[in-house]
């Protein structure tokens, strides 16, 4: 559904984004990661033909974005950051405008429209000037406008940013909802989110694409190393060298004492678990053990490990 | 063909349910209705060898009021789009920068029209009230009308052009007004230092709107004016096309 090709754009002083390449296949939910200023709106810009690359090329829907930009543009529905709206028309009056302008005609006019408002929830608002409206409203117009003409790919930049958790949670489940349907390429933060809806992940940092995979595979590999957590009843001394011991053990140090209660983390080499090891040590020391757990990573982990190491230049 | 017309219409909605349509209707009527009325009552008290159609467009007075016109109606129509961030959504939409161009510009161009309309109906009102025949002569009123059409259509591009280039509908505005005066004293300086080239002032005298509007409004339709202003607001809407295609190579 979409090729992007060695894309570059470069704004005076600065390369936004540096010949990234990614593909996005037909029925996909990809989510789109990095911190603020990694170049993910540069590119979702560039995808939906608002502005173009300084080089490389780009497919989407099977249309060039530079010599058959009417025709992608048909295609996608996007919702801009910010959401931007026409404040001073009405709901229904404004998905009415966009559904004629996006070019649907005679009663598929009334039929989408009617329908977008229905999926977004907007059927109680739909006389209200969009001025008045909240934020999470704003956000479903917006999203009943990239709906509007059942375009083939579904490109968000940032659909929850700034709404509060219920709403994230709706439109999280509208999301997941319209992925049965169409291709999603979603820009966000919030990871959890992404560990929910999204089928791949496609990290970029600093204008380069740092990691494409789905978030399990991201967090797997970030738990390569790692750490166990134990809580016991024992020397400290004598319990560290023990679990320093154990096969597959690289390190292990105090890092709590509560009363006669002592913390340790216990750091493994890449892919072993070493718990039931550390059960059997204790139940053969007799050591009390009232905790017990290898830290879960988390796809936020795998973000910030992946967007904070500094790069080779 | 079909986003132009859908552009069209929503600009001249827009127009219409916000006030600032009705309050510069009005004013303007208002003001060119009084204008008017003090020229018949001038004409009454004393003769005099000019029609009432001189009398109105060649003194300074119609054109004040006139050139406040065209940024009022033209400042919203990019700078909105701009500070709120729409530019975005319109242009991802599948429409060429060409029709959003053009559907704006005749949008603007119809509701100037649609203000003018009235200062052409006095001229009628007034022959049909009056009885009178010889305040004018049909040709020169159709000469005036086609020269203020001429004329709107090429500041209404100026307009346009202005919209285009800032967030700021202030901003805009003051550009727009500057711009249409500047082309509007163009036409004057052929009278200053006329004796040192007299090329010169000739070839001023092409842009002169006043030259323009005298020859008009005495019936006498020249082409020549025809040909500057519909290629001039041409290329004007060409920059403004460019302007908003700017975007997409700097920031």
């Amino acid at each position: 559904m979409i090729e992007v090709n060695k894309l570059t754009k470069r704004y005076p002083g600065r390369t936004a984004i540096d010949q990234i390449s990614f593909e996005v296949g037909k029925g996909e939910i990809v989510g789109f990661l990095g911190p603020n200023g990694a170049g993910k709106s540069t590119t979702l810009r560039i995808l939906t033909c608002y502005l173009s690359a300084t080089s490389g090329s780009a497919k989407v829907a099977g249309h060039d974005i530079f010599r058959e930009s009417i025709e992608v543009r048909r295609r996608v529905g996007y919702m801009p950051e910010s959401v931007p709206l026409y404040t001073d028309m009405r709901v229904s009056e404004y998905i009415l405008f966009r559904a004629r302008l996006k070019g649907l005609r005679g009663q598929d006019v009334k039929r989408n429209s009617e329908e977008v408002m229905d999926v977004c929830g907007l059927k109680e608002v739909g006389r209200s000037m969009i001025g008045t409206l909240s934020k999470g409203f704003r956000q479903r117009v917006g999203l009943a406008d990239a709906l509007i003409n059942k375009p083939d790919l579904l490109i968000l930049d940032e659909p929850t940013s700034g709404l509060d958790p219920n709403q994230i949670r709706q439109v999280r489940d509208l999301i997941t909802q319209l992925g049965e349907k169409h291709t999603i390429l979603i820009s966000t933060h919030i990871l959890p989110e992404v560990e929910m809806t999204c089928g791949r992940v496609i990290i970029i940092d600093g204008g380069h694409i740092k990691a494409s995979d789905t978030p399990q595979n991201l967090v797997r590999r970030l738990r390569a190393s790692g750490n166990v957590r134990v809580e016991l009843q024992a020397p400290p001394d004598k319990a560290r060298d023990a679990l320093k011991r154990l096969p597959g053990v690289k390190d292990a140090v105090l890092l709590e004492t509560r009363q006669d209660w002592y913390t340790l983390e216990v750091t493994t080499e890449s892919n072993t678990d070493v718990r039931e090891d550390i059960h059997a040590l204790v139940l053969r020391r007799k050591w009390p053990l009232r905790e017990l757990y290898r830290k879960a990573a988390s796809l936020e982990d795998a973000f910030v490990n992946l967007t904070q190491t500094p790069t080779a230049d | 063909m079909r986003p132009f017309f859908i552009l069209f219409l929503k600009e001249l909605r827009a127009f219409f349910l916000s006030p600032l349509a009705y309050v510069v209707m009005a004013l303007f009527m208002f003001m060119n209705g009084w204008f008017l009325a003090r020229f018949v009552e001038a004409l009454r008290v004393q003769a005099s060898q000019h029609s009432l159609l001189y009398l109105m467009f060649e003194p300074g007075w119609f054109w004040m009021g006139y050139f406040f016109l065209f940024p009022l109606l033209t400042m919203r129509l990019f700078a909105e789009e701009r500070k709120l961030g729409t530019l975005e959504t319109l242009f991802t939409a599948p429409v060429r920068t060409s029709q959003v161009v053009l559907g704006k510009y005749f949008a603007t161009l119809t509701l100037y029209l649609i203000v003018l309309a009235p200062v052409i109906l006095y001229f009628l009102l007034f022959q049909a009230i009056t009885g009178e025949t010889a305040a004018f002569t049909p040709g020169s009123l159709l000469g005036t009308t086609l020269a203020l059409v001429l004329i709107g259509m090429f500041n209404t591009a100026i307009g346009c052009f202005a919209s285009s280039l800032t967030s700021n509908q202030l901003i805009a505005a003051m550009l727009a007004f500057v711009g249409v005066l500047i082309h509007y004293f163009l036409g004057f300086l052929q009278y200053f230092g006329a004796g040192t080239s007299s090329l010169l002032a000739e070839k001023l005298s092409y842009f002169s709107t006043v030259e323009h509007m005298r020859a008009y409004s005495d019936g006498l339709i020249d082409s020549r004016p025809i040909v500057y202003y519909v290629s001039f607001s041409a290329v004007i809407l060409v920059l403004t096309h460019h302007v908003l295609e700017h975007r997409k190579w700097k920031v």
